[in-house]
């Protein structure tokens, strides 16, 4: 059970840089999620780590041993790919059984243990068949099955399940968090879906533009994003942003426009200009408040999104509908000042 | 049926009635007397069929001599040279010449001096094969018009075949790659197998060439099989002319003859061609 480390790793592609000066540490048995819009990386990153791209400096550790010159077979990695990309012309057990006749196992050695991941995986049935007579979710257990089958030091998968339907991704998640805590393998997870990413990740890298944005376990992503980047990427519907100042006047507060936020209890190095953030569950429709205006409503069955004009600025609250609101009423919210993040208006950087 | 398929129909019956047409005309030529060949306006169904024609001799240097069933020693050479300088031109040469240029050297002015290659006649490169292959002393053998073939084979398969590995998903080779084959291992047990469809196609288009290929076989080959390599082509011309008159009905029933090992090859390539081997490689 092996760890990564990488250091002060960079990949140009011509003069385009895809990844830029990133280090980090993957520990072992983790589930360490890469996440980020397509652009962002993450796939780059991953192939670096697999070998199948060459970084342009930096270096890349497993287990404490530099492995830039290796080629990917001498990584001891197994990788699931997008597309699957099984071999069409086998079988499923040949598919499986290739990596290890590869390495030269005996028949009997490589027979037990096709039919040992292929149970766990629950695809005995499919092994005479071939990958084109497969649907879409077996053809993925046959993928997975292939990088399982060889007790891999590190497992790296590739936006493995954005290929299936939407029911089967959901239960794909489940299945593949729960295969990973029993095998217990170091795994990195590329993926651009971040219910996937807070779903089965044991730490997160929020990637943008060739660059680690921040790193860390999803309740801390999702609660405290480091920066604007995160602070909008993570979430849906997005955080809600109000560009204003913070001011001391006694006491703290969040001035923009005609809005005013009290902030009682919480204090700032200096007033600057800032943004607030805060979540459409961070909004509350109460007796006492700041006024705003229902603009539009959107039920989403067990809640409903409020669009609300609130002093001049668009943001979406969460409603848990026990009480009705019609689009045009005027409606009081709070804001709990406990929830509020701010980011320098500047650097985009959280303000604690 | 909408009026465009209608016409998309039209048309494809158009192109299949050009294309199997003087197939048609020979096959009936071949089964006709000789009044009706030369009979004015012309028959298109036969009253009378014979096999005659089947039997009538044709010349072969002035001495009659050989019939259409007659033409095996030449259908032989033929079949050799086209399997050998297709096999050879599209599996050993084009398929890595055609991998190489597209996963690894992926020079488009290498790729496109193959094209230019093809474009020059071949009537220019007559005499100078000539020479080399006197030179090897491979006149009238099978391996002076096998090397010579492989000049036209070789080039166009690689130029065929570099499509076809370059629409191969990459993340097959890849996975093959972390699962630890050889770099020519990926190529030979991966790549190729899923490029079947292209290899038959190179194939079959190379054996056809091949198989009616006239100009370099007159020029290097004399002699039927066994002595020599002459091909069914040559066999042919030996029908135009018998006795200061045309032999219209052997010339067809030769021609029909030498037809069925290319249909027969045509055949066998199209089960490949139907059934892809891509199928299921990759999802999405």
């Amino acid at each position: 059970m092996s760890e990564v480390v990488l250091e002060n790793l960079t990949k140009k592609f011509g003069s385009f840089v895809a990844i830029d000066n990133i280090s980090l540490r993957i520990e072992p048995h983790e589930f360490f999620v890469l996440l980020g819009p397509s652009g962002s990386g993450k796939s780059t990153l991953l192939r670096l780590i697999a070998g199948l791209e060459q970084p342009t400096s930096g270096l890349i550790y497993i287990d404490g041993k530099v492995v830039n010159s290796l080629p990917p077979k001498e990584r001891d990695i197994a990788m699931v790919f997008q597309n699957y990309a099984l071999y069409p012309h086998f079988t499923v057990y040949d598919n499986i059984a290739l990596p290890l006749k590869v390495r030269g196992q005996s028949k009997s050695q490589i027979d037990a243990k096709v039919r040992d991941v292929a149970s766990m995986l629950h695809i005995e049935d499919l092994l005479q068949k071939k990958p084109g007579q497969l649907s879409g979710g077996q053809q993925q257990r046959v993928a997975l099955a292939r990088a399982l089958v060889r007790d891999p030091k590190l497992f790296l998968l590739d936006e493995p399940l954005s290929n299936l339907d939407a029911k089967l991704r959901v239960e794909a998640r489940a299945f593949l968090k729960e295969l990973q805590e029993r095998l217990g393998v170091t795994t990195i997870y590329v993926t651009h879906d971040q219910s996937e990413a807070m779903s089965m990740a044991t730490r997160i890298a929020v990637l943008n533009k060739g660059k680690v944005m921040q790193i860390a376990d999803p309740f801390s992503i999702y609660r405290r994003p480091a920066n604007m980047f995160t602070a909008g990427f993570i979430g849906s519907p997005s955080m809600n942003f109000i560009e204003g100042a913070l001011k001391k006047d006694g006491e703290w507060s969040f001035v923009a426009g005609g809005l005013r936020v009290e902030l009682p209890g919480l204090s700032f190095s200096s007033e600057r200009r800032a943004i607030m953030g805060f979540r459409p569950e961070h909004i509350r429709i109460a007796d006492e408040g700041i006024e705003a205006t229902v603009s539009l409503v959107e039920p989403m069955g067990s809640i409903i999104y409020l669009h609300l004009n609130l002093g001049g600025f668009e943001v979406i609250a969460q409603h848990a509908g026990e009480r009705k609101i019609k689009e045009g009423d005027k409606v009081k919210v709070r804001l709990d000042p406990e929830s509020l993040l701010f980011y320098d208006a500047e650097s985009g950087d959280l303000v604690s | 049926m909408n009026r465009f398929n209608l016409l998309l129909l039209v048309v494809l019956l158009i192109a299949t009635a050009i294309a199997l047409f003087p197939i048609y005309w020979m096959v009936i030529t071949s089964l006709k007397v000789s009044s009706e060949i030369f009979s004015y306006p012309p028959v298109f169904i036969p009253l009378k069929i014979t096999l005659n024609n089947y039997y009538a001799q044709g010349t072969y240097y002035g001495a009659l001599s050989q019939t259409a069933v007659g033409s095996i020693p030449w259908v032989i050479n033929s079949f050799i040279a086209s399997i050998g300088a297709s096999a050879i031109g599209t599996i050993l040469i084009g398929a890595p010449a055609a991998y190489g240029l597209v996963r690894y050297i992926r020079n488009i002015w290498l790729s496109r001096l193959i094209l230019f290659m093809m474009m020059i006649p071949e009537s220019a490169f007559m005499l100078p094969y000539f020479l080399m292959i006197s030179k090897a002393g491979w006149i009238n053998t099978w391996w002076g018009l096998i090397a010579v073939y492989l000049s036209l084979t070789a080039p166009m398969s690689t130029w065929l075949l570099m499509g076809f590995f370059n629409d191969l998903p990459k993340s097959v080779e890849e996975a093959a790659q972390i699962d630890g084959l050889s770099t020519f291992n990926i190529f030979a047990r991966i790549s190729m197998p899923m490029a079947a469809p292209g290899i038959a196609v190179a194939f079959m288009i190379n054996f056809m060439n091949i198989w009616n290929e006239m100009l370099y076989a007159l020029v290097l080959t004399y002699s039927p099989f066994p002595s020599g390599a002459q091909t069914a082509p040559l066999f042919l011309t030996g029908f135009i002319v018998i006795e200061k008159s045309f032999a219209w009905g052997g010339l067809a029933a030769a021609g029909t003859f030498v037809l069925i090992p290319s249909l027969i090859v045509g055949l066998v390539a199209e089960k490949y061609l139907v059934k892809g081997w891509t199928l299921g490689a990759v999802k999405g």
